[in-house]
């Protein structure tokens, strides 16, 4: 989860009068997570689906509601249309059609803002912008920018300087070259033409959404900006756009829009305007569990930093373009709870109207543990995703047909197991030095590919000793058979990979083939450093209780 | 005697050589049982502790001879040689170095203790006479004594010591050594523990023989030592992280819940897009959730599920919603799935069902993070169901895992609202710890599987509440099978 630092020093002056400490009593209640605490300040984690937490002021916003300091929407009036346009043309319509636009001017933008706001535009970046794909921000310093701006696509050759640098360099170039470019270049590759933000006076405002010109550039005596929002969705560069407009005008910015001109059509951005969501008062309190009178919903969604009027015996709440996580009356309701205070919230227990029950296969299962700890063996775990190494190369088996996953972070998960065997040896191996006999259990799924994937509960147990055989082996798996599930078995003499040649033999039960039981072979003890002989079975549980209906 | 226990065998072949014997040194002792010395010492400190024994422990020096000693045993002393060397003829000293009878170094010293002995005179002209040499001096006398082994210095009589004060000048003919010696002898309560013993005839084994024939009338089964300990055996049982799932089973089926089972490898269709999760959403990526290799699946829902769940994710998403990027097979990220596909299929108007089973992240293990770990999943759907309703199960449920303080946060998940996280209190640790989430599905979920009435669900890891249970820092150690741990850790944690 993303964080945000909140500097003790902007604390006492955004939440003047409030201890830290019930600032800190209140953040996990606004859905914040306090990731650590120190004297400079307090690290805060919040969930992905509020992007408008992104910065302090955005959580600042939310606390001085539930502290009740400040309620209902935010206000952020525009200023009047800045008369500032972007031309788009139709070239870059194919690479990255998207551009919206804000002007915010006669702020300050002290150290700790430039800091935030440089930490929101990575966060946007890599939430609602998909790591640049949808949407992706540049700033500009307002004041060397001459309009109209013109939102366009060039060829690679096309030569500007780079933010950071101090010569002109190609696009080519920049996508080899520089680090960004590397990352980002194949977001515009595709075409040979790439997008290009330039002003009246061919000064290029940005690459998008790989990097911007130097000569916009922000700094601390910067006190006018333009913020430009392209990317391949409308929507999520709206979203983008609305809440960096929203935390510049707490910034202290006034907030003016910026005319795109596109062929014939023309529209103003941002667009601020709230959008209605209408919910009966009675879904939102039945979703609580509550009773609340509209005027104490009304309270609680102005807690929540939400306007809302009753209309009848519906509430209609008024949410600003910012909250990108507000789409359903549903998500209506929450905020009333959160506003009410989920501390504030009762828990009532709902008595059973239904007898609850275990699944037949726990029931079938806890028999066969029941059973073979009654014959000493104890149960071990092993994982559903094993290593080739364990699971193939030790027995000389071909994992041409193994089912493996994709990009796994370790070598030790990298394949789905087709046999409990490998897992029970490998415990074995891990217990070389500890007392002898061992005998050991282990019930698990295995899967097996070759069409649609197929899934068994399988059950698999060894014994190992300078004794273990065959025969013993042999009377605790007729044991199994007979004690859990009634069932007489015939051993018909089979080869398999796992045992020794000639002293193995395929399990039927039923007529069906059900599993297989023999002596390890000796290769695979050695590649498994085991020093004393094992005998082992493994039976797919599966296979005898499938017809029955018993296990899906 | 009491509390002494009964009597090993080698304890009491000590006491029945003991009874008769008196105060006896260690060594007769294990010459008389038959016993090595070793078991003999064994016993009498077994003995010596239940105070049927008593044992004296005394030093004394003893003298033996050295090499050259036992030469001289045997050989004579110099002053004995020297008597016949004079009685050959060699009748002044001169003669007697010249005769080679004696070494040159002896010489000096036998003539010196020759004369001592009053053996010899000397006249003119340095020429030697005997007299009264005939019968042993004192130190011949100890000399043939030593021959048959060491003497206790507190045995010989005041002549014997002035010789062995005599030899220890001589230089490398005898040693003094301090000697430790046990003996032993029966206490009164050894005796009654003996008289106890002879009373009837003792039997070590009772014998199928001697119940059937009936012969045990006739005989004593001596006590055995119940107090000593037995040798470890191990039983076989349950993996501990089982035992833990068994105990969340019974508490969900104590409060109304039905349990239900599914597959691991699950479509993408059902374990994301079902759930409202976008398809660009980032868990979603290769880096967080496994996919199968090349395995795309006919997905198991009805046309009208498939259209319906498409729909609402073009509205929620935006238009894009690809049908292949559906049918991929994942790892199952959660249980969910199960669940969601349980009501789907089912659609109960009033229901309550529960699963645990494994889940998968594509993660590096570490002590916190396992890439496959259990989960445990619970829904309750009925008519009217809240979020207080919701928060009620949860604190019944911890309840009954004898956690007893629990509030809840707001959080989320992208497929309820609200959403909640509990916080329960960990007693042993003294502080808060994160336990399972929570919600109520949105109706992006269950309207398209057409699940009319609020589903509350919950769920999280069970290798968590095990590590709080049996006091574990690593994760991994419930993996990793180490017998030491699975013979040695209790089945009831009290």
């Amino acid at each position: 989860m993303p964080v945000v630092n909140m500097a003790s020093s902007r604390l006492g002056k955004l939440i003047p009068n409030v201890s830290r400490e019930k600032v800190l009593e209140m953040l996990p209640f606004a859905g914040l997570d306090i990731e650590g605490v120190d004297e400079h300040g307090i690290r805060v984690e919040y969930n992905p689906n509020r992007p408008d937490f992104s910065t302090d002021f955005g959580i600042v916003r939310a606390i001085r509601g539930l502290l009740e300091i400040e309620l209902g929407t935010p206000r952020l009036k525009l200023a009047k249309k800045s008369g500032h346009s972007i031309l788009v043309t139709s070239h870059v319509k194919k690479v990255r059609p998207v551009i919206v636009a804000l002007v915010a001017r006669g702020g300050r933008l002290e150290d700790e803002t430039i800091k935030q706001l440089i930490a929101m535009q990575e966060d946007l970046h890599n939430g609602i912008g998909r790591r640049r794909r949808k949407a992706s921000i540049g700033l500009h310093d307002l004041d060397s920018v001459s309009f109209p701006l013109t939102y366009t696509a060039v060829s690679d050759d096309y030569a500007f300087t780079p933010l950071g640098e101090s010569f002109h360099q190609t696009i080519a170039q920049i996508l080899r070259e520089t680090e960004t470019g590397r990352q980002y270049g194949n977001l515009v590759r595709g075409s040979d033409r790439y997008p290009l933000l330039i002003d009246k006076n061919d000064t290029v405002l940005s690459l998008p959404p790989v990097i911007n010109g130097d000569s916009t550039r922000v700094g601390s005596k910067t006190r006018n900006l333009l913020v430009e929002v392209t990317g391949t969705d409308k929507k999520a560069s709206d979203d983008v756009l609305a809440i960096i407009a929203m935390t510049l005008a707490d910034a202290g910015f006034g907030i003016g829009t910026v005319t795109i001109v596109g062929g014939r059509k023309k529209i103003e951005t941002p667009a601020l305007e709230p959008t209605e969501i209408v919910a009966d008062a009675k879904y939102l309190n039945q979703v609580m569990g509550m009773d609340l009178g509209s005027n104490q919903i009304i309270r609680c969604l102005r807690k929540s930093r939400l306007d809302a009027v009753a209309r009848g015996n519906r509430i209609v709440c008024m949410v600003p373009r910012y909250r990108t996580d507000i789409s359903h009356p549903v998500d209506v309701a929450e905020e009333v709870a959160l506003g009410y205070g989920i501390y504030n919230l009762k828990p009532t227990f709902p008595p059973a109207a239904t007898a609850g029950q275990k699944s037949l296969l726990t029931n079938h299962l806890s028999a066969v543990r029941e059973t073979l700890g009654g014959h000493g063996m104890i149960e071990s775990l092993g994982f559903s995703l094993t290593s080739r190494q364990i699971q193939y190369e030790s027995f000389d088996r071909s994992s041409e047909n193994a089912l493996q996953v994709e990009g796994p972070k370790s070598a030790e998960h990298q394949i789905l197991r087709d046999s409990l065997i490998p897992s029970l040896l490998f415990a074995l191996s891990r217990n070389v030095h500890e007392e002898y006999p061992q005998r050991l259990f282990e019930i698990g799924k295995t899967f097996h590919g070759g069409g649609d994937i197929h899934e068994s509960w399988n059950i698999a147990a060894a014994v190992a000793h300078v004794d273990a055989s065959y025969t013993e082996i042999l009377s605790i798996l007729q044991s199994l058979l007979r004690s859990c599930f009634g069932k007489a078995m015939k051993a018909k003499a089979a080869q398999s990979p796992f045992f020794i040649s000639g002293r193995s033999a395929e399990i039927v039960v039923d007529e069906t083939s059900v599993g297989a039981v023999g002596e390890i072979a000796p290769a695979a003890l050695a590649n498994m450093k085991l020093r004393v002989p094992v005998a082992a079975f493994e039976i797919d549980l599966s296979k005898m209780l499938h017809d029955k209906g018993q296990i899906a | 005697m009491s509390g002494s226990g009964p009597l090993h065998p080698i304890e009491r072949d000590i006491l029945k050589s003991l009874a008769e014997a008196g105060l006896i040194p260690i060594e007769t002792l294990a010459a008389s049982t038959h016993l090595d010395i070793d078991q003999v010492r064994r016993g009498v400190e077994w003995l010596k502790f239940k105070g049927m024994i008593s044992v004296e422990e005394s030093s004394s020096f003893v003298v033996l001879l050295t090499q050259r000693g036992q030469g001289a045993a045997t050989s004579g002393l110099p002053e004995r040689k020297l008597v016949g060397a004079i009685k050959g003829g060699n009748d002044t000293v001169e003669k007697v170095r010249q005769s080679g009878l004696l070494n040159n170094d002896e010489v000096n010293a036998a003539v010196s203790a020759a004369r001592r002995n009053k053996w010899i005179q000397f006249s003119d002209g340095g020429r030697m006479s005997l007299s009264g040499a005939e019968s042993p001096s004192p130190e011949e006398l100890i000399l043939q004594k030593l021959r048959n082994g060491s003497l206790d210095l507190s045995a010989l009589v005041e002549e014997e010591m002035r010789a062995v004060e005599l030899l220890k000048k001589r230089p490398d003919y005898i040693i003094l050594k301090e000697a430790k010696q046990t003996r032993i002898s029966i206490t009164p309560a050894g005796k009654d523990a003996l008289k106890n013993l002879d009373e009837g005839h003792v039997e070590r084994k009772l014998t199928t023989e001697m119940i059937t024939s009936g012969r045990w009338r006739e005989i004593t089964l001596g006590p055995l030592d119940v107090e000593a300990p037995a040798p470890a055996v191990y039983p076989g049982r349950s993996h501990p992280l089982v035992n833990i799932i068994d105990e969340v089973k019974e508490i969900f089926v104590g409060l109304g819940f039905e349990e239900i089972d599914g597959d691991m490898v699950q479509s993408g269709f059902w374990n994301f897009d079902a759930l409202f999760i976008p398809q660009d959403h980032p868990a979603r990526e290769m880096q967080d959730t496994f996919y199968v290799s090349g395995q795309t699946q006919n997905i198991p829902a009805t046309k009208d599920q498939l259209r319906r769940v498409a729909g609402v994710q073009d509205r929620g998403w935006g238009r894009g919603w690809k049908l292949a990027e559906a049918e991929r097979m994942v790892l199952r990220t959660h249980t969910t799935p199960v669940t969601l596909r349980k009501l789907a299929a089912t659609k109960p108007d009033v229901a309550r069902f529960f699963s645990v089973g494994r889940v998968f992240r594509n993660e590096k293990p570490s002590y916190k993070h396992l890439v496959e770990f259990n989960q445990v999943e619970g829904v309750a759907t009925a008519p009217g169901l809240s979020l207080r309703d919701l928060m009620g199960l949860q604190k019944e449920f911890y309840a009954k895992m004898g956690i007893k303080k629990v509030k809840f946060w707001p959080t989320f998940f992208p497929y309820t609202e609200p959403s909640l996280q509990s916080m329960v209190y960990n007693e042993s640790l003294h502080k808060w710890v994160e336990l399972f989430g929570m919600g109520i599905f949105r109706p992006e979920v269950t309207r398209p599987l057409g699940i009319r009435n609020p589903v509350l669900a919950w769920g999280g890891g069970v290798e968590r509440i095990a590590m709080l249970r049996f006091g574990l820092d690593d994760v991994r150690e419930l993996y990793g099978n180490r017998l030491s741990w699975l013979r040695g850790v209790p089945r009831c944690q009290l």
